[in-house]
């Protein structure tokens, strides 16, 4: 133990195995990997299930391009309430933020005369500014995120039907549907290929970067991170405003998909959002918010739902599910937090 | 309050020929899959005594303990007898209570953002568990003698988190003190056993008196006390009988006035072990600093119970500052780090001059400037995130190639590092949590020294940490000095100061009040020059000899 070799400096010789770093702070053994590929187990387990079950519709392209498609609004969703989690934040207004994205772009295009595109931009900016309010009074103030942005979210529901005067927004230019949903590439609608690189962005940034490194210490233990000289507030802001952003494109794709902006359709993803997130949780890296198990969990929920339905279930089904989920998700992740 | 400190009962451990103990323990193994954490140990509490139980960490006191609070099965084979009848094991959960056992744990188990008199009402005996509508007025009166009763001094609307450590300590202790009281009505019998969980670790120095008086009230109202410390000062105050373990053994026991320290460190760290607490890590005298010219200066710095504290430290110097709890010593390395508020001062860093009231921790890690806090499971570790992610926090700017962390060459520096600080186990991978105390300290200094820190600010940073790592800790800074690194090192623990320190500065209101070198600086000397210049101290502790 001389004293030459305890500082190694960052200048040090360069490391031949260089491996990725799940490798380098992940864990190691059988029991490891069955909790990491639980849901992903679940999910192929759920196919199976339905494609026994109804093989002449479930197992088709059509089915399964629908499935993947037709969830890309929730998946990109999800992704934007992953922002503040990693900080160790929640943001309930996100699903308001999304609809007040499409609502002000749609408004814009369809009542003023704004050009799509230009409507859109300012769509995700107002989207950005929600988001910076939301840190404004739960960093800056210091206030319990939950009941902040629980608030928030109403005030931007509010804000969204006296946008709509309480209308279905119809006539939304068309090029948007044809950017997003309507145009197919290798058999998937555009947008699913914007999500699926969204994700693979966080994913990258999170797992693979300080920044990430910092905002999940941010996460796990506030305190430490700040007496670590992390930039514990700045982040958390960025958490938010992230978060808006992301929410604001998710909008902008739902604009695109319905092709136009109904004021009581945005209520109900905020819940499956959160739902993915937490169910994401449970896996691949299990104990902490990752982009790729929620990704996986969206698609699991998306499956669970239409094999259900295909089975005759009723539209309720959804709620139950997705609720359910939900719970089973926090159980869950609580239990892998209490054992370790 | 006004015990004289050495009143305690010693050289008293000898039980009455045939008397019957309040409580015995025989031939108690445990395993935990393979491994075993107990073998055959066995241990008798008799009435009325005062036991200190010894051993590192993860010598299978904690073990022992959780099977009489129920949550340990033993192997069986072994046998409980409580007041000569022997109790079925392995005990349910909760069913301590029906044998007169109380535990008060390190974190005391008290609800934090409620007051005084509300805790003390939750319980067995408290208004929480009757059916009648509560009288605040009475209530309150009611606690307040009952507190008068053990002579302690805390007001009963208090919430429990603006009280000092010492003060909840207290609380905990009078709770569990009038559990056993009730207990020993109730059962019209005359025994009852406290177990204190290291209750003075996070006390300071000064305030541990405190808590010993009121130890010694609980045992003179018929309880017996089981101590278990890493503490030896506090043992040999407070006890009248040691146990020791090691490694899951019955490692000796014997009248605290019949060993002297180094016979108890021998038997906690065992024959074969090298590793000798009081030895001295002061720098060799032949190196003289005193001609170089300061590397750090702080000039009048002010800030929480600061008001003017001024020093400077030499390259390579370890630098000491003692103080009595509110002397604004334990205030200095938070102020300097710009983790808490401060309102005046400059800190002068290689010639670099910083007002301190604008730094904040960010810039202080950019100055090269690390802190290890005393309250190391909330300040020091994050206990989900792994020991490498915690010890490469820092520095995993610098391994990076276009923006993406480098994992191979981080792996290589966190095996590098638990290899060097003998972090157990080796295992990187390993969740912080899981650590002992003294490993999860070596983990934090490892990831402060990664930065060649050119000020190191350490506050009480071998609390909770075994007689062995503590040797290492202090090796280890050591070593960093070597390298240049000034070093601050804040301890209520004089012993320590003595064993480590250059210099050592008394603060004592606000400020320095006097500063030992060279041979003056001994635990005796040291606390000799606090207790002289803490003047409120002194006032408060009445009691004692003022030197």
């Amino acid at each position: 133990m001389s004293t030459t070799d305890v500082a190694p400096q960052a200048t040090g010789q360069p490391d031949p195995d260089e491996k990725k770093l799940s490798s380098t702070h992940g864990g190691g053994g059988w029991g490891v990997w069955a909790e990491r590929l639980a849901l992903p187990v679940a999910w192929l387990a759920l196919i199976v299930v339905f494609g026994v079950a109804t093989p002449e519709t479930f197992l088709t392209w059509a089915n399964v391009s629908n499935v993947l498609s037709a969830q890309v609004v929730l998946l990109v969703l999800a992704l934007a309430a992953l922002m503040p989690s990693f900080v160790g934040d929640f943001d309930l207004s996100l699903g308001g933020i999304m609809g007040l994205t499409a609502m002000t772009a749609g408004v814009l295009n369809v009542q003023h005369g704004v050009g799509i595109w230009t409507a859109c931009l300012i769509g995700v900016v107002v989207a950005v500014v929600a988001g910076a309010l939301n840190g404004l009074f739960v960093v800056h103030f210091d206030t319990d995120p939950l009941i902040v942005t629980l608030g928030m979210g109403t005030v931007f529901t509010g804000a969204i039907f006296w946008l709509a005067g309480s209308n279905t927004i119809v006539g939304i230019d068309r090029a948007l549907s044809t950017a997003t949903f309507t145009t197919r590439l290798f058999g998937l609608s555009f947008e699913f290929w914007y999500a699926l690189v969204l994700l693979l962005v966080v994913w990258y940034v999170s797992s693979f970067t300080p920044i990430g490194l910092r905002a999940l210490f941010v996460g796990q233990s506030r305190d430490v991170a700040r007496l670590s000289g992390i930039r514990v507030n700045r982040l958390r802001w960025g958490g938010f405003v992230l978060g808006g952003l992301v929410a604001g494109l998710a909008g902008v794709l739902f604009l695109g998909t319905t092709g136009s902006a109904d004021p009581t359709a945005t209520g109900g993803f905020l819940l499956p959002a959160y739902a993915a997130v937490f169910l994401g949780a449970t896996s691949i890296k299990p104990g902490r918010f990752n982009a790729i198990g929620t990704g996986i969990a969206v698609f699991f929920l998306a499956t669970g739902v239409n094999g259900l339905q295909l089975l005759g279930a009723q539209n309720y089904v959804q709620q139950l599910f997705y609720g359910a989920a939900l719970v089973v998700a926090v159980v869950l992740s609580r239990q892998l937090r209490r054992r370790r | 309050m006004s015990d004289p400190v050495r009143s305690s009962a010693g050289g008293t451990s000898v039980p009455p020929a045939g008397a019957v103990p309040a409580l015995e323990l025989r031939h108690i193994t445990q395993h935990f899959g393979a491994f075993r954490a107990l073998s055959d140990v066995s241990v008798r509490i008799d009435q009325g005594e005062i036991v200190g139980l010894l051993g590192e960490n993860g010598c299978g006191k904690s073990t022992l303990v959780k099977v009489l609070a129920g949550v340990n099965h033993p192997d069986p084979g072994g046998e409980l007898l409580v007041d000569g009848q022997p109790v079925d094991l392995p005990l349910a959960p909760g069913q301590f209570r029906d044998l007169g056992l109380s535990f008060v744990h390190q974190d005391l188990g008290l609800a934090r953002t409620l007051t005084v008199t509300e805790n003390l009402m939750v319980g067995q005996t408290g208004a929480a568990s009757s059916r009648r509508p509560i009288n605040w007025r009475a209530q309150r009166a009611r606690t307040r003698a009952l507190l008068r009763s053990y002579g302690v001094d805390v007001e009963p609307d208090a919430i429990i988190n603006q009280l000092p450590p010492v003060g909840q300590a207290l609380v905990a202790i009078v709770r569990a003190a009038e559990e056993l009281k009730a207990y020993r009505e109730r059962s019209e019998v005359a025994r009852s056993i406290l177990f204190l969980d290291e209750p003075t670790v996070f006390l300071p120095e000064g305030e541990v008196a405190f808590l010993f008086a009121l130890v010694r009230r609980v045992v003179a109202d018929g309880a017996s006390v089981v101590f278990i410390s890493h503490d030896l000062a506090a043992v040999r105050e407070l006890c009248d009988r040691v146990v020791v373990l090691r490694d899951g053994q019955l490692a000796g026991g014997a009248a605290i006035s019949d060993v002297d320290d180094q016979q108890l460190v021998d038997m906690i760290v065992g024959p074969a072990s090298g590793k000798l607490v009081g030895l001295a890590h002061r720098r060799s005298s032949d190196v003289d600093i005193a001609t170089l010219e300061p590397r750090v200066a702080v000039e009048g710095l002010r800030g929480g119970r600061a008001v003017d504290v001024t020093f400077s430290v030499r390259p390579t110097e370890v630098v000491g500052l003692a103080g009595l709890l509110g002397s604004g010593a334990e205030e200095v390395p938070y102020l300097l780090f710009g983790a808490h508020r401060s309102t005046a001062g400059t800190l002068t860093l290689d010639g670099e001059r910083l007002r301190v009231p604008s730094l904040d921790p960010t810039s202080a890690v950019r100055h090269r400037i690390a802190l290890v806090p005393a309250d190391r499971r909330r300040d020091g570790v994050a206990p989900t995130l792994s020991v490498g992610e915690n010890a490469t926090i820092l520095v995993n700017d610098s391994y990076t190639r276009l923006g993406r962390l480098q994992g191979g060459r981080l792996r290589g520096l966190v095996k590098r590092m638990v290899e060097t600080f003998d972090v157990r186990p080796r295992n990187p991978d390993v969740l912080m949590g899981n650590l002992s105390g003294g490993n999860a300290q070596k983990v934090v200094l490892a990831k402060w020294l990664e930065i060649e820190p050119r000020l190191l600010l350490l506050h009480e940073p071998t609390q909770g940490v075994d007689v062995a790592a503590r040797a290492e800790i202090y090796r280890l800074v050591r070593e960093a000095t070597a390298r240049g690194t000034t070093t601050v090192w804040v301890s209520s623990d004089f012993e320590e100061l003595a064993t480590v320190c250059d210099r050592v500065l008394v603060v004592a209101d606000g400020a320095v009040r006097a500063e030992l070198v060279d041979g003056e600086i001994t635990e005796e000397a040291i606390s000799a020059a606090v207790y002289h210049w803490s003047t409120d101290a002194a006032a408060v502790l009445a009691g004692q000899p003022t030197p």
